[in-house]
């Protein structure tokens, strides 16, 4: 092809040939995705979608900002903790006493500037002199273990109890009391709480919905104008009708949402909805022709049978789909079990035992073939009565615990995954074939995710899931939609473009911070203003205050710190080192040592700096304070994909794990069952992470 | 004649009264590779000791550009150029290759390492030695044996290694890849190198070879050139004369 060797004119490195050139560059062009996909923190992140989601669809206020804001609050100062946390398991080592350094810090906080220092001693000194202690405490852990060569489980768990201990004995000498109190009005007190530990109640502004829209639009197109950069070719001329295209596309777009904001009238929002979608995908398609060659060559050639049974497939599930939910009572609360007759009932579980039999004879088969003695026989009889038993147990309490409304949603979801799934092979097998089929498929695909929407609008009752399901479908509607018209009217680029490539992924980063910049906006902004509390008071609408706390920009900027440190810098590199392979990394010059004895100092300054920030937010402290949160701090990290065996992981992986775990809370509140049933959940969610990890490392050591 | 870039002149080391090395004498040429050929217990440990600064000679002369050295530790063998790829080739398996490459030694600017020209380098390097890596970003434990010692070697040759010492690179591995490893062996000597191989396989050894010690109970058998020396004449005083008929026909299968 002609367009090959444009193309490799393009690349700059003189060493490589065009060949090795060209395989690099699939691995560059696929790269991302596939580097993401294997990277340590990606379990993490599938967890807490689900997670969220979950409890957005069980908790009648979770998801809005001020239970957003409030799991945030308490995610933090285990997400500070656990970044420490995960650099030190990175580097192989654990710190037991790591929750207790917190509380130890709140208590020095405390105790330093009332009753160490003297009264009316300014807290900056107690807060420096708690920084200086936990530094010290740090050096001596690592110090320790660098020494005496034990396992830092066995250091670190002395100075747990040591420092719980001293603390105790300390507190109740000095304070009188197991906790100190009238830390807020200690001299300075003020002043570092508003420097330090600052709350924030921002409230809504007048254009705050149309820059959230704004932010999120533009994010998303610069995003796709990304994934284009790094897919299509770029095209040497001007393309005037592109412009055009684009620039009419983006002016309908942005008046048809920005007039939705202010229509109440379902029917108006779903027309608008539809303009702005139409007009989003024109912009792209208009912009991807002003910028990128377009399709020369159209594939003609007859669909194979494959492509056609799963389209058949695929309208099938979808008409079953939509028809699923007739036979059931849409307002029907009561649990499945109970609703069923009692014939069906029995039936029921004799068909779930059986079918947990089944599997377990099944998986058995081979060794009930080769041995024969008796006792074998039994043994292997006896787990299939096991397993019979326990999946019989499992349907029951699935079934017990779900009504019937679930089922009905569960089950059109079921059957609507499926006709997805067979669309796109579909379309994935035409697009090898035949061009205009692909188009065809693509486009059926689309209107049917847009008939869906239609039928889950009519269909609900719960306006919150009814809202985020439709958007969310029409959303996803107006992607296919675009990346169909793109693949029918662009080439695919077959050859390399370093610098392509790296703005293609710029583009994507700047269209991802957009689009969270906007999101965030409006997550932050939302207080209501004075008149409008005192409009809500009058009309007997309960006004609750969302606050937004430093410690979770502290989180945040910490969370990057340790990102940065851990990938870009070299000290990251020595940590991965000492963790992965220690006698190595000391016999080619890095100081092992010395990266041991900073990584637990950092965890101690960071429990520091958590502790500081309890003491400043609450004025009070029990002494045994901290007690138990280092098993907190070390499942955020196990959560977020960081071994624990050393040399793999990931910041931004314990910071989401730290989210998980606040998040379960807050949902498992909100939704109003058992707080302590929080302890079973994240039980379950850890060994689930674990096993997703392991399996995701796996993958990392065989791929390619 | 150049002097060679470094030779060893009747090295003797003694340990109290244990006798582990006695009158040992080669050389090493750049582009030349000189393999130290033996038993287990033939001193080949502590010949590498001895040349990467871990140990002083008792006696002889150690000359490195045909001056006389003495290092007080591995890292002076190393600033003058001998570098040293161990069996256990000292990389952390779950890093990529490009991190393990620069491990130690990492180029920065300000706070951040120098990552795209770390990649670039890795990568170029690799190149050659001969070994296309698709994706330098992929973790060292995802490497086959061999290719995991051309990293070693390439990472060595890199940062300015004028001597390479490997120390049994072959032995932990199966036929193919000892094959492949070979190769890289012979590519660091085409780059103008000298290298210094030590294994007990005379059938690795003969084939990249330009010069042979052969050690046996810490004694010296020859220092030859490959124009002086068959491969079955080494093997025959590898092996000493009586077991020669059995193991040559062993060998010959």
């Amino acid at each position: 092809m002609g367009g090959n060797m444009t193309a490799t004119a393009e690349v700059g490195a003189p060493l490589e040939t065009s060949d090795a050139d060209r395989t690099d560059e699939r691995i560059a062009h696929r790269g991302p995705v596939q580097r993401w996909l294997i990277s340590p923190e990606i379990g993490a992140l599938a967890g807490a979608v689900i997670v969220w989601a979950f409890f957005w669809g069980n908790g009648k206020t979770f998801g809005n900002a001020g239970s957003t804001l409030n799991w945030l609050d308490v995610a933090a100062p285990t997400g500070i903790m656990a970044v420490g946390v995960a650099l030190l398991m990175i580097g192989g080592e654990f710190d037991l006493s790591s929750g207790t350094m917190t509380g130890a810090s709140a208590i020095m906080v405390g105790l330093f500037s009332g009753h160490f220092m003297g009264e009316g001693v300014n807290i900056g000194w107690a807060i420096g002199a708690a920084f200086l202690t936990a530094i010290a405490i740090g050096w001596f852990n690592g110090t320790m273990v660098n020494k005496t060569g034990l396992p830092s489980f066995i250091v670190t768990l002395a100075t747990f109890f040591v420092l719980q201990g001293v603390m105790l004995v300390i507190t109740r000498r000095l304070a009188l009391k197991v906790q100190v109190e009238g830390i807020d009005e200690r001299k300075g007190y003020g002043f570092f709480k508003s420097w330090i530990a600052h709350e924030w109640t921002p409230e809504e502004f007048d254009l705050r919905d149309n820059v959230y829209v704004t932010l999120v639009a533009v994010g998303v197109l610069v995003f796709v104008v990304g994934l284009c950069e790094q897919a299509y070719r770029r095209r040497s001329g001007f393309n005037l009708t592109g412009v055009a295209m684009f620039v009419v596309g983006v002016a309908v777009a942005l008046f048809a949402f920005s007039s939705l904001l202010h229509t109440d009238g379902v029917n108006d929002n779903v027309i608008h909805g539809t303009i702005g979608g139409l007009g989003l995908v024109m912009a792209v398609v208009g912009l991807a022709r002003s910028r990128w060659h377009g399709r020369t060559q159209r594939l003609t050639e007859a669909l194979p049978s494959a492509a056609l049974t799963r389209l058949g497939i695929g309208v099938a599930a979808f008409v079953l789909a939509l028809l699923v939910p007739l036979p059931f009572d849409r307002g029907n609360g009561l649990p499945i079990l109970t609703w069923a007759k009692p014939g069906i009932r029995t039936l029921i579980a004799v068909a779930a035992a059986a079918l947990g039999i089944t599997l377990s004879v099944r998986a058995l088969l081979p060794s009930l073939r080769s041995r024969r003695s008796p006792m074998d026989l039994l043994k292997n009889l006896t787990s299939s009565a096991y397993a019979g038993l326990v999946v019989m147990c499992g349907v029951l309490a699935v079934l017990q615990l779900s009504t019937v409304q679930a089922l009905r949603a569960v089950a059109m979801m079921l059957l609507g995954g499926v006709a997805a799934t067979m669309f796109m092979s579909a379309r994935g097998i035409a697009g090898k074939h035949n061009t205009k089929w692909q188009l065809i498929i693509g486009v059926l695909m689309s209107a049917a995710v847009v008939a869906m929407a239609l039928r889950v609008r009519a269909d609900s009752d719960a306006v919150k899931f009814r809202t985020g399901m439709v958007g969310a479908l029409v959303l996803g509607a107006v992607a296919i939609l675009a990346n169909t018209v793109l693949e029918y009217v662009m080439d695919k680029r077959t050859v390399g473009h370093s610098k392509a490539d790296k703005l293609g992924r710029r583009l994507q980063f700047a269209g991802v911070l957009l689009a969270v910049t906007g999101q965030v906006i409006r997550l932050i902004y939302t207080n209501p203003t004075a008149e409008r509390a005192a409009q809500m008071k009058a009309d007997g609408i309960p006004v609750a205050q969302a606050v937004l706390r430093q410690t979770v920009v502290w989180w945040i900027l910490i969370t990057l710190l340790g990102t940065l440190v851990l990938t870009k810098s070299k000290w990251g590199n020595w940590i991965f080192a000492v963790g992965g392979n220690r006698d190595a990394a000391r016999a080619i010059g890095v100081p092992a040592n010395k990266v041991k004895v900073g990584l637990f100092m950092t965890v101690s300054v960071l429990g520091c700096l958590a502790g500081t920030l309890v003491a400043l937010r609450y004025g009070t402290v029990q002494a045994n304070y901290g007690v138990g949160l280092e098993f907190e701090f070390i499942i955020a990290a196990v959560i977020g994909g960081n071994l624990l065996t050393g040399g793999y992981g990931s910041v931004v992986g314990a910071s989401i794990g730290a989210s998980i775990m606040a998040m379960s809370g807050n949902g498992i509140q909100v939704t109003g069952w058992d707080y302590n049933g929080r302890f079973a959940f994240l039980g379950g969610v850890l060994l689930l992470a674990v096993l997703v990890n392991n399996y995701t490392r796996k993958k990392a050591l065989q791929a390619r | 004649m150049n002097a060679p870039l470094l030779e060893l002149r009747n090295i003797s080391k003694f340990f109290g009264n244990v006798t582990a090395l006695e009158d040992i004498s080669t050389r090493v040429e750049a582009g030349k590779v000189t393999c130290v050929l033996g038993d287990n217990g033939a001193g080949k440990s502590t010949f590498i000791k001895i040349l990467s600064g871990l140990h002083k000679a008792s006696e002889g002369e150690y000359l490195i550009d045909g001056e006389p050295v003495s290092f007080e530790s591995p890292r002076e063998a190393r600033d003058r150029g001998i570098a040293t790829v161990y069996q256990d080739l000292a990389m952390a398996p779950l890093m990529s290759i490009w991190r393990n490459f620069f491990l130690g030694a990492e180029p920065m600017v300000g706070p951040f390492m120098r990552s795209n020209f770390m990649k670039k380098t890795a990568r170029e390097e690799m190149a050659k030695m001969g070994i296309d890596v698709r994706d330098v970003d992929q973790e060292v434990g995802t490497l086959s044996g061999g290719e995991r010692q051309s990293v070693a070697i390439a990472r060595a040759v890199y940062f300015g290694a004028r001597v390479l010492i490997l120390d049994e690179p072959t032995s932990a591995l199966g036929v193919k890849q000892s094959g492949v490893v070979l190769r890289y062996v012979r590519a660091a000597a085409e780059r103008g190198l000298g290298v210094i191989f030590i294994t007990h396989n005379p059938n690795h050894a003969y084939p990249v070879g330009d010069r042979f010690l052969l050690l046996n109970r810490g004694h010296s058998l020859g220092d030859f050139a490959k124009s002086e020396i068959t491969q079955g004449d080494m093997t025959k005083l590898m092996a000493g004369g009586a077991e020669l008929e059995a193991l040559q026909h062993e060998l010959a299968q």
